[in-house]
C-alpha cells in the first residue's frame, strides 16, 4: 500500500520586500514590494507502507513546506497529494486521526505539565477510550524508556527526554505515518541516538512509515532506507540510503596502531597519509585507485598490527560531493 | 439532527478535557495562582471606587445610579473573567496568527478555532469572575429569577465579547500582526462597557451596539438581569450569534490565506 504519493507538487509564497533602512520601511507603506518565492518546485515521490523515508537539504531547501503540505496546513499552488488515501489540503481532519506529526522547534507537550498529563488530553482529541488511553501510556512509556519521566512537568526535563516523549504523545493514537520534521535538532549525540533507535524500533513494531526531514546526515544512516536530498525546492538526488554510500563512499579512511614504534617517514604509494604517530598511521585513499584489500595487504606487511579501524566518510561530506556535482553539472549546461 | 448532536457533545468532551488541563496548569503555581486572583479583585475594587465617590456627589446620571453601576460591573466583569479563564487565548490570537503557532492545531483533528482559543487559560479570569458574581450580589437587583438571568446574560455577553477578540485579532491574517490594534479595540469595548449607557444617544449609542459593541457586554445584559423583555433577550442573543457568526467568517476566510503561506512568513 502507498501511503503517501506526491506528483508535481509546487508551492509558491507572495512575500513582502522592504529595502533597508527608515526610508526603506516609509516607501513600503505607500508602494508595497512583493516577491514570489517558490518554496517547492515540482517535487514527486512516495512512500510505501512501513517505509523510512529521509528528506533532507539546507535551510529553504523547501523540507518543511512539504511536510506542511502533506499534514494539510498548506495547500499548494500545484500538483497533486495523496496520504493514507486521503486528499491533505481537502481532508485534513479525517487525515490528522491517522497521522502523528512532531515539529522539532514547536512543542506540543503542555509546558508545565507532566507529559502524562498531554497524554492523557491527547486521547481525549483523538476520542480514544480511557482504558485503551491508559495501556498505550504504559506501552509507549516502556518502548520509549520514558516510565520515569511521565510525572515530572515538562519544563523540567532534558531537551533529548522532553523529545522522547513529544514522539510518544505523537504515537498515542496509533497513527499509520509519523511525519517527523527536524526530530533530534539541538540534541546532544547519546540523546539522538536514543531517539533514533526508539523510532526505528516502532517502525519495526507497529511498521508506521516515517518521513522525517532534517539537517543531519547521521539521522538518515542510522534511520532511514531511502532519501531524498532537496535543494531550491527541487529534488537533487533520491534513491536507497545504501545505494547512496556505495556510489558516493568511495573513499576510505583507515587508522592502524603496531605493535613496535614505526619510522617518522612512513609512506605508501597511492594513499594520503593523513597522520603519523609514534605506533601508528593515519591514512585516506580512494578505493577506485587502490583496492582496500592492497592497502590493508601492505599495512600488515609493515609491522605487527595491534588494532586497524576502516571508516566511511561522512553523509554531510556525501551530500556536499552530490551539491557539487549537481552544480557543476548546471554550471556546465550553462 | 442526530449528527450534529453527537457532533456537538464530542466537541464539548474535547473542551471539558482543555478546560481541565488549563486549570491543571495554572494549579501548578498555586500560590500565583491565588495571587492573580486576589490581585485582580482588588485591581477591579480599586477602579470601582471610583465610581462610588462619584456616585455619592450625584447619586443619578440620567436615572442611572449606583446600583446600576454593581449590576452592570458585576455583569461585565463576569463575563469578561469568563472569557479570559476558558478562552484565554482570544486575547492573544494576533501572536499565535503571526508566529505561526496556527500549525499545531491545524495538525490535530479538532475545529482549529475553537482549539486555539481556549488552549490557555488566564487565571486573573477567575478573579474576574469572583469579583463580578460579588458585584452582582450587592447591586441590590438579586433574586432566584434574576440569577437565572444573569448567568444566561453572562454566556450571551462572553460569547459576543470573544467573538469581538477573535474579529479584531483575525486581522492579523491581513495586516500581518493587528496585536496593538486588537489591544486598543479590547480596552474600548470595556471601557465603553461600564460607562452608564444612558450617557449616550443616536450616533455613539448606534456604535456602541455595532462597531463597538460594548452594549453586549454591559447594559443589555444588566437590563437582563432586571427585567426579562423579548427585547432584551433577542437583542442579545441576537447581537452575540451575528458577532459569532462573523468570527467564524472572519477567521475561516484569514485561515485560507494562512494556509496558503502568504499570510504569514513561513519557513521554508
Amino acid at each position: 500500500m502507498t501511503v503517501i504519493q506526491i506528483s508535481n507538487l509546487r508551492k509558491t509564497f507572495t512575500t513582502k520586500r522592504k529595502a533597508a533602512g527608515l526610508g526603506g520601511s516609509v516607501r513600503s507603506i505607500f508602494r508595497p514590494q512583493h516577491q514570489v518565492v517558490e518554496a517547492v518546485r515540482g517535487i514527486s515521490f512516495d512512500l510505501g507502507e512501513g517505509g523510512r523515508l529521509g528528506l533532507i537539504g539546507p535551510n529553504g531547501a523547501g523540507k518543511s513546506t512539504t511536510i506542511k503540505i502533506l499534514t494539510g496546513i498548506l495547500f499548494p499552488t500545484e500538483g497533486e497529494a495523496s496520504v493514507l488515501g486521503y486528499v491533505p489540503w481537502k481532508e485534513r481532519r479525517q487525515l490528522a486521526y491517522h497521522i502523528g506529526t512532531v515539529f522539532g522547534q514547536r512543542p506540543q507537550l503542555w509546558y508545565h505539565l507532566p507529559a502524562i498529563d498531554t497524554f492523557q488530553l491527547f486521547g481525549k482529541i483523538y476520542e480514544l477510550e480511557d482504558k485503551d488511553v491508559k495501556q498505550r501510556i504504559s506501552f509507549l512509556a516502556e518502548a520509549f524508556e520514558i516510565e520515569d519521566l511521565l510525572e515530572t512537568p515538562v519544563r523540567k526535563l532534558s531537551l533529548g527526554q522532553r523529545m522522547r516523549c513529544e514522539i510518544a504523545a505523537s504515537l498515542i493514537h496509533r497513527p499509520k505515518l509519523l511525519l517527523l520534521d527536524e526530530p533530534s535538532i539541538g540534541l546532544d549525540v547519546v540523546a539522538k541516538q536514543r531517539i533514533r533507535d526508539t523510532i526505528r524500533r516502532m517502525n519495526e513494531m507497529e511498521n508506521v512509515s516515517v518521513l522525517l526531514t532534517s539537517h543531519d546526515a547521521g539521522d538518515l544512516e542510522a534511520l532511514c532506507k531511502r532519501v531524498i536530498i532537496i535543494n531550491h525546492g527541487q529534488i537533487v538526488y533520491q534513491d536507497r540510503v545504501s545505494n547512496l554510500k556505495r556510489r558516493y563512499l568511495t573513499t576510505k579512511e583507515v587508522g592502524v596502531r603496531y605493535a613496535r614504534p614505526i619510522p617518522k617517514d612512513f609512506t605508501m604509494p597511492d594513499v594520503n597519509i593523513l597522520k603519523v604517530g609514534k605506533y601508528g598511521v593515519k591514512l585516506g585513499f580512494d578505493t577506485r585507485q587502490i583496492p582496500a584489500d592492497v592497502v590493508l595487504a601492505r599495512l600488515a606487511e609493515s609491522g605487527d598490527l595491534v588494532d586497524i579501524t576502516i571508516s566511511d566518510p561522512s553523509l554531510e561530506e556525501v551530500i556536499a560531493k552530490i551539491y557539487q556535482e549537481v552544480e557543476g553539472a548546471k554550471e556546465a549546461q550553462a | 439532527m442526530e449528527g450534529s448532536k453527537s457532533s456537538m457533545r464530542r466537541e464539548l468532551k474535547f473542551l471539558f478535557a482543555i478546560w481541565k488541563a488549563n486549570l491543571q496548569s495554572a494549579m501548578e503555581y498555586h500560590i500565583a495562582f491565588i495571587a492573580q486572583i486576589l490581585g485582580m479583585m482588588l485591581n477591579n475594587a480599586f477602579y470601582f471606587l471610583f465610581w462610588v465617590i462619584f456616585f455619592e456627589r450625584f447619586k443619578e446620571i440620567r436615572g442611572w445610579g449606583l446600583n446600576d453601576m454593581f449590576l452592570v460591573f458585576g455583569v461585565t466583569a463576569t463575563s469578561f473573567g469568563v472569557t479570559a479563564f476558558l478562552f484565554g487565548n482570544a486575547f492573544s490570537l494576533s501572536d499565535v496568527i503571526a508566529q505561526g503557532r496556527l500549525d499545531y492545531y491545524l495538525s490535530m483533528p479538532r475545529p482549529v478555532l475553537l482549539h486555539a482559543v481556549s488552549a490557555r487559560s488566564i487565571p486573573s479570569g477567575m478573579g474576574d469572575i469572583i469579583y463580578g458574581i460579588t458585584s452582582y450580589l450587592l447591586s441590590g437587583y438579586f433574586s432566584w429569577g434574576g440569577l437565572g438571568r444573569f448567568v444566561v446574560g453572562v454566556i450571551l455577553a462572553s460569547t459576543a465579547f470573544a467573538a469581538f477578540l477573535i474579529i479584531a485579532h483575525s486581522l492579523t491574517f491581513w495586516l500581518g500582526n493587528a496585536a496593538a490594534l486588537a489591544r486598543l479595540l479590547m480596552n474600548a469595548i470595556l471601557t465603553f462597557a461600564l460607562y452608564p449607557i444612558t450617557l449616550f444617544n443616536g450616533p455613539a449609542k448606534f456604535l456602541l451596539f455595532t462597531i463597538v459593541p460594548a452594549a453586549l457586554m454591559g447594559s443589555v445584559p444588566a437590563s437582563l438581569v432586571r427585567e426579562l423583555t423579548w427585547q432584551n433577550l433577542g437583542g442579545l442573543f441576537l447581537g452575540a450569534a451575528v458577532l459569532l457568526g462573523l468570527a467564524i467568517v472572519v477567521f475561516r476566510l484569514g485561515l485560507r490565506r494562512y494556509e496558503s503561506g502568504s499570510a504569514i512568513q513561513v519557513e521554508v
